[in-house]
């Protein structure tokens, strides 16, 4: 069965139309090419599918494309929108954060819904919004420094 | 994943009649947390996914008038529990159960109704809901009824639903001033995963010694009040009484062995789950009144 929704993605508009059984996991990544949520253990385990569904951190892999129907959706093509790097995003790079990549998506995702929330968080608040972004590089140390960074710097987050 | 046909009904009525359709396999959906991945892994084949969260009352999170309960809707989600100040007020059992379940981004998303519907012996709303001795609000084409919570999850993954019943949310009824709960599981890792066990309890003031609530999850096909365990709790706090307690919840108990843990650790740490919650309670609860 095919649905029409709308929502907005990173600012953008559409109007699309979409399969009952397909996710909004599917719906970024093969329809409208918005490739930095990444598919990874469709299980609601790994975070790597990361995006924020009205402001918050879901699992795209585990909403229903029709759910989507009227969300504003936030991916981590949105947080350079303007051409510069989010402070996240800055911060991930100064510090390593990063090796193989293919959780950053999701754990940026998570790391400024975190901020958002909670501009200036304790280690263990931090480690705790992370629980649900599995990295099998870093060890998470230098991820978790990096958002200490971020949230270091001031009131913005 | 399988093809199903998904809709989301904004009336009750609208409802019913999908859920009854003849010769449909009819999924109810609202967090989407614990169906998607059984359509995807093959084990479960809707032909439809009925969304329940565009129907009136299950997105509420009120007290009723008069009562003084909480009704919580059925869509309400696990983190809107967790972050109430309204459900930290009186309920704060139900929250601190609702906070340890899952990860950020599936507490966004699955639902108080969901947990108990879905009816996993693990499921860490059920204990808290059980102390609280809440009430479902179920609503079927032959019009609504209350069941409680104990009575409602009947075995694994099964219900007191029948055909064409959606559950609308739970009644919580308010605690004495003075009630004293908790809540702890024990799991692999500090967060993010399943219990293996976990316990809660209340304790409620009365004339002369408190009496006490206490539930188990994830230690036999439902969740179990430990009737035994209230009962020696309500005549003695000493050491000894706790011990003894604890010893009878874990009389009452009969789990699996699973990937999670042994049928003997879930055993033993029951024993250990409830002498913390019972102690975690009695540090918490008010002085008693000075002797006159």
């Amino acid at each position: 069965m095919l649905h029409e929704i709308s929502l907005t993605v990173n600012g953008d508009h559409h109007a699309i139309v979409v399969r009952s059984h397909h996710t909004l996991l599917q719906v970024l990544r093969e329809q409208l090419g918005i490739t930095s949520p990444k598919r990874g253990c469709e299980n609601g385990e790994c975070g790597a599918c990361t995006v924020l569904l009205d402001g918050l951190p879901v699992n795209s892999c585990l909403v229903l494309a029709p759910e989507a129907d009227g969300a504003i959706i936030e991916t981590t093509e949105g947080l350079s929108a303007g051409g510069e790097l989010h402070p996240l995003q800055e911060a991930f790079i100064q510090h390593n954060a990063v090796q193989c990549g293919f959780c950053t998506p999701g754990m940026l995702m998570s790391s400024k819904a975190l901020l958002d929330r909670n501009p200036h968080p304790t280690e263990d608040e931090i480690r705790e919004a992370l629980v649900g972004n599995l990295c099998r590089c870093t060890g998470y140390v230098r991820i978790i420094e990096a958002i200490q960074d971020v949230a270091g710097r001031g009131e913005e987050g | 994943m399988h093809p199903y046909d998904y809709c989301k009904p904004t009336s009750l009525g609208e409802a019913f009649q999908h859920l009854t359709s003849p010769g449909k396999v009819v999924a109810v959906v609202a967090g989407a947390t614990d169906l998607i991945p059984r359509v995807r892994d093959g084990v479960f084949h809707p032909d439809l996914v009925v969304d329940v969260k565009g129907l009136p009352r299950l997105r509420d999170l009120t007290v009723q008038a008069g009562t003084g309960s909480l009704f919580v809707g059925a869509a309400i989600r696990m983190n809107e529990l967790a972050r109430s100040e309204l459900v930290r007020s009186h309920w704060s059992v139900l929250a601190d159960a609702a906070a340890s379940m899952g990860n950020e981004q599936v507490r966004n998303r699955a639902t108080i109704g969901g947990n108990i519907c879905t009816a996993s012996p693990a499921a860490d709303t059920a204990p808290a809901l059980y102390v609280l001795e809440g009430l479902v609000q179920i609503a079927g084409p032959g019009g609504e009824r209350q069941l409680p919570v104990a009575d409602f999850i009947t075995g694994p993954r099964k219900t007191a639903l029948r055909l064409g019943e959606i559950v609308i949310g739970l009644v919580l009824p308010r605690p004495p001033d003075g009630t004293v709960g908790a809540f702890e599981k024990l799991s692999r890792r500090q967060a993010g995963d399943l219990s293996i066990v976990s316990v809660a309890a209340l304790a409620i003031p009365e004339a002369a010694r408190p009496s006490w609530r206490l539930a188990l999850g994830a230690v036999s096909p439902t969740p179990l009040r430990a009737a035994e365990s209230e009962a020696i709790l309500a005549g003695d706090l000493s050491d000894e009484a706790i011990d003894r307690a604890a010893a009878a919840a874990y009389g009452c108990c009969c789990p699996i062995s699973d990937i999670r843990a042994g049928q003997e650790y879930r055993q033993a740490m029951v024993i250990n789950l409830t002498r913390r919650v019972v102690r975690a309670i009695i540090s918490r609860m008010p002085a008693d009144p000075p002797c006159c």
